[in-house]
């Protein structure tokens, strides 16, 4: 009797023991978890964990295979054919075929589905036409052929599609409840098991996942966490394994007394100062705005005032894109005297000097990390130019609803962050008829050599993109500053977390080292 | 003469509920829509077919005062419409699942703010101008002053993170994870409550029915207790309703410091998302529960008091 007893608790325990579970902090709480709804990193971040498309990524953040198995590129890169995994089941069981893929993307391109992202899958045929309703969802360019093969076809050939074959808005949907996404098979490595909105999202092991073998978790914990301070506490008290980020100014604390703990690592984003060429004093002066991207010390900003191990910026195409070569443009290569000196001269060309001094309004959304930015530049130009700023500080919306309007706008922080890692994501924002292009800058050689790029490939592809750069930087209609880095901390028994470019750390790969703990 | 004198006030009272909502429910509709942007800005853009899909689905197209109507309509079927923000979710939805959490956390802070500020209050009344009496009305005082989003985080420092005997924040509805929120919520109002008893407590005490119930022999804990309290804690039942208005507002700090999943943080995060439905329900939400709750302490108030209720007789 006792020895059964004991026999149980021993049970229990190992039970206990073996059920490795990981907290992770995920910021904001979720938008939505309907594929085509979602539109926010954390709910993105959640839907790759309980869901898979026909390419994913591994461990350092590149794009490998997922449901498909393999796949050709025909017709100079307008058509693609996939083989899908034999393997590849729902949580309920059933198999994952070409027509849940189908069903997906007709539901994505459909006016009724108002799907957020839908612009991702433009470059499919009969994409826009499908949105605006033009055409019947069957006129689109995916086609099953059979249950294991999957036909796509675009109206040209477009290099980074692939990755979005790894964004949620292409994967598949299951026949069943499509329009109740909690409660949907889905067919990623974890499945849904508890959610508490605002408090918790527990992920549990997907028995039918066809990689379930290599997934070291048995569960996953997310907690949507607003405030970055009160996440560190709580990873300070060992309740989050990792965090989503870390609060602004504690870098220089954190890398000093918890150093070990802290990843730091070169992110897809750019940041730069855009200028408004639609109204003065930056309209049509290409002099003024030089002189004031010159007269910025880029290494001060990125070593003192950010100091978390941002690269200063020369070019708007962050590192790491794969065939693509920094652009930057030319002052970079002098010494901070000269570049001033430099700067100094073209201040003189455009017509402004101390008989004509210049005021801007430099304009930034709430954050302390932007105003010490706004600050930092506003001196510089005060030391070497002479020219007084205004810094204007708006809240969020406000803030994208006049950059969009530029109607007030002069000088004004701007970004981005790549859905995927090819220098157009960056380049495409500058078009002239791009709604993005914030600076209305409007060359149209620059969109003619876009256009010409995107009907290259390889190598030739990249040095016309290259050249539509520098011209971009020879007009300077924004000012770059720095290139973003991703920032976690990180308990020493996570095993699995590998710096990567597009920050994208998924939990199939993550362990819990028990004996670290 | 009492029953009737009771019934014809809260009657009178309950009259102005309606009238007072309905303007609350108006100020606020305008006031979210004058602000500049809207739900679907964001750094990337929609695109243009989406957006108009959207706007006419949401009825954002249409003229304010038309959609003023709509919203009106829907709110007497208490239908408080889908969040922009969290879209697979309405509001009533979000508001059920948040109201219990912060009612919790609320009434939990209410309780205690009462009971430990009254104590205090009264043991520093019948030890006036003693050492504990100083003490903790100095106390108090630095209750008052030190705003709860400074005080939040050092606890969470000293007691969670340091010490590592409460969670630094989340909500499982456990009693460890109840502690620091609810204590750090309660202080200020702990303080205030304390403060305005112990004034109230000293006067009451220096009338004249104590002092003839003293003359009479009564025992000094009747005297306190059974005749001297009712009329102290007047103001502190009077302080209640703008009390509980600081506690829900208070709430929001806390909320979003101990990242509790209330009604708190919509507050916040609706009107920071534009998200008009969020934000409405939830100000109509709070808005009725402190209408209410004000009746309440005017009902409690009367009965305490029977002179308001003759006097409105009047």
């Amino acid at each position: 009797m006792k020895a059964r007893f004991l026999l149980l608790l021993c049970l229990l325990l190992c039970q206990q023991t073996l059920a490795a579970t990981l907290r992770r902090g995920l910021g904001p709480e979720p938008d939505s978890f309907d594929i085509h709804q979602a539109q926010g990193l954390p709910a993105i971040q959640v839907l790759r964990d309980i869901r898979e498309g026909l390419l994913t990524y591994d461990a350092g953040g590149h794009v490998v295979p997922g449901v498909a198995a393999r796949w050709q590129v025909h017709d100079d890169g307008r058509t693609y054919l996939f083989e899908l995994r034999h393997d590849a089941r729902w949580s309920n069981g059933d198999p994952v075929v070409a027509g849940d893929f189908v069903r997906a993307w007709r539901r994505a391109l459909s006016p009724g589905t108002l799907a957020r992202t839908a612009s991702l899958l433009l470059p499919v045929v009969n994409a826009g036409e499908a949105m605006k309703g033009k055409v019947d969802a069957g006129a689109l360019g995916i086609r099953a052929l059979g249950d294991d093969r999957l036909e796509i076809k675009l109206t040209s050939a477009t290099p980074w599609f692939p990755e979005i074959l790894a964004h949620p808005v292409s994967f598949p949907l299951h026949p069943g409840a499509a329009d109740r996404p909690l409660e949907a098979p889905v067919n990623g490595p974890f499945m849904f098991d508890e959610i508490s909105p605002h408090a918790m999202i527990r992920l549990k092991k997907n028995p039918y996942y066809h990689s379930a073998a290599s997934v070291g978790l048995d569960a996953v914990e997310y907690f949507p966490v607003e405030d970055p301070n009160s996440e560190l506490s709580r990873y300070r008290a060992g309740a989050l394994a990792i965090t989503e980020t870390i609060p602004a100014g504690r870098h220089e604390w954190l890398s000093t007394y918890m150093g070990d703990e802290l990843r730091v690592s070169p992110y897809v984003g750019s940041f730069w100062l855009g200028l408004n060429l639609k109204r003065p004093p930056f309209k049509g002066d290409v002099n003024l705005r030089r002189a004031l991207s010159l007269a910025i010390d880029r290494r001060i900003i990125a070593r003192l005032v950010l100091g978390a191990g941002e690269l200063p910026a020369w070019s708007i195409v962050p590192p790491g894109m794969a065939g693509y070569r920094p652009q930057p443009f030319p002052g970079s290569e002098m010494e901070q005297q000269a570049r001033e000196a430099e700067a100094r001269k073209y201040y003189a060309l455009s017509g402004h000097g101390e008989d004509k001094p210049l005021h801007v309004e430099i304009r930034y959304n709430t954050s302390s990390q932007h105003r010490k930015i706004a600050l930092a530049v506003s001196s510089m130009w005060r030391q070497v130019l002479g020219v007084t700023s205004s810094l204007v500080n708006e809240e969020w919306k406000v803030f994208v609803n006049n950059r969009h309007q530029g109607a007030v706008t002069q000088v004004f922080r701007g970004g981005w962050i790549a859905d995927y890692a090819d220098p157009t994501s960056f380049l495409d924002l500058f078009r002239s008829d791009n709604e993005l292009n914030t600076t209305f800058y409007d060359n149209r050689t620059y969109d003619r050599l876009l256009d010409q790029a995107a009907l290259l490939g390889g190598e030739l592809r990249m040095q016309r993109l290259e050249k539509a750069e520098r011209l971009l930087l020879a007009d300077m209609p924004v000012i770059p500053l720095f290139f973003y880095v991703s920032r976690h901390m990180v308990k020493p028994w996570v095993t699995g977390f590998e710096p990567n470019i597009r920050d994208i750390h998924l939990s199939r790969y993550l362990g819990v080292n028990k004996t670290k703990q | 003469m009492h029953g009737s004198g009771l019934l014809r006030f809260s009657l009178q009272r309950l009259l102005w509920v309606l009238p007072t909502l309905w303007m609350l429910i108006t100020i606020a509709f305008f006031l979210m829509r004058v602000a500049p942007g809207g739900p679907f800005d964001a750094e990337k853009t929609l695109l243009p077919e989406i957006q108009a899909n959207l706007n006419s689905k949401y009825h954002l197209d249409e003229s304010l005062p038309r959609q003023y109507v709509r919203y009106l309509g829907q709110v007497a079927r208490l239908d408080f419409g889908p969040s922009f923000q969290y879209k697979d979710w309405t509001v009533n939805q979000l508001i059920a699942q948040a109201f219990p959490v912060s009612l919790t956390v609320g009434s939990l802070a209410m309780a205690l703010a009462f009971l430990a500020g009254t104590m205090l209050g009264i043991a520093a009344a019948l030890r006036q101008n003693s050492v504990l009496d100083y003490s903790l009305m100095g106390v108090a005082m630095l209750g008052i002053s030190i705003p709860n989003f400074v005080i939040a985080p050092l606890l969470i420092l000293l007691l969670a993170v340091y010490a590592g005997w409460l969670p630094a924040g989340g909500w499982d509805w456990g009693f460890a994870a109840m502690v620091l929120p609810v204590v750090t919520l309660a202080l200020p109002v702990t303080a205030y409550i304390a403060r305005l008893t112990r004034a109230s407590m000293i006067e009451v005490l220096h009338s004249h029915f104590i002092r003839t119930a003293r003359a009479k022999g009564l025992p000094e804990r009747k005297v306190i207790f059974t005749h001297a309290l009712k009329p102290a804690l007047l103001p502190v039942v009077s302080f209640m309703g703008p009390a509980t208005a600081g506690l829900i507002s208070g709430s929001v700090v806390i909320e979003r410091v101990f990242s509790i999943p209330g009604l708190g943080s919509y507050f916040v995060q609706g009107a920071l998302n534009r998200d008009y439905t969020l934000v409405m329900g939830v100000v109509i939400f709070y808005g009725t529960l402190i209408i209410l709750l004000n009746f309440l302490v005017d009902l409690v108030h009367a009965w305490l008091n029977p002179k308001i209720r003759y006097d409105d007789q009047r």
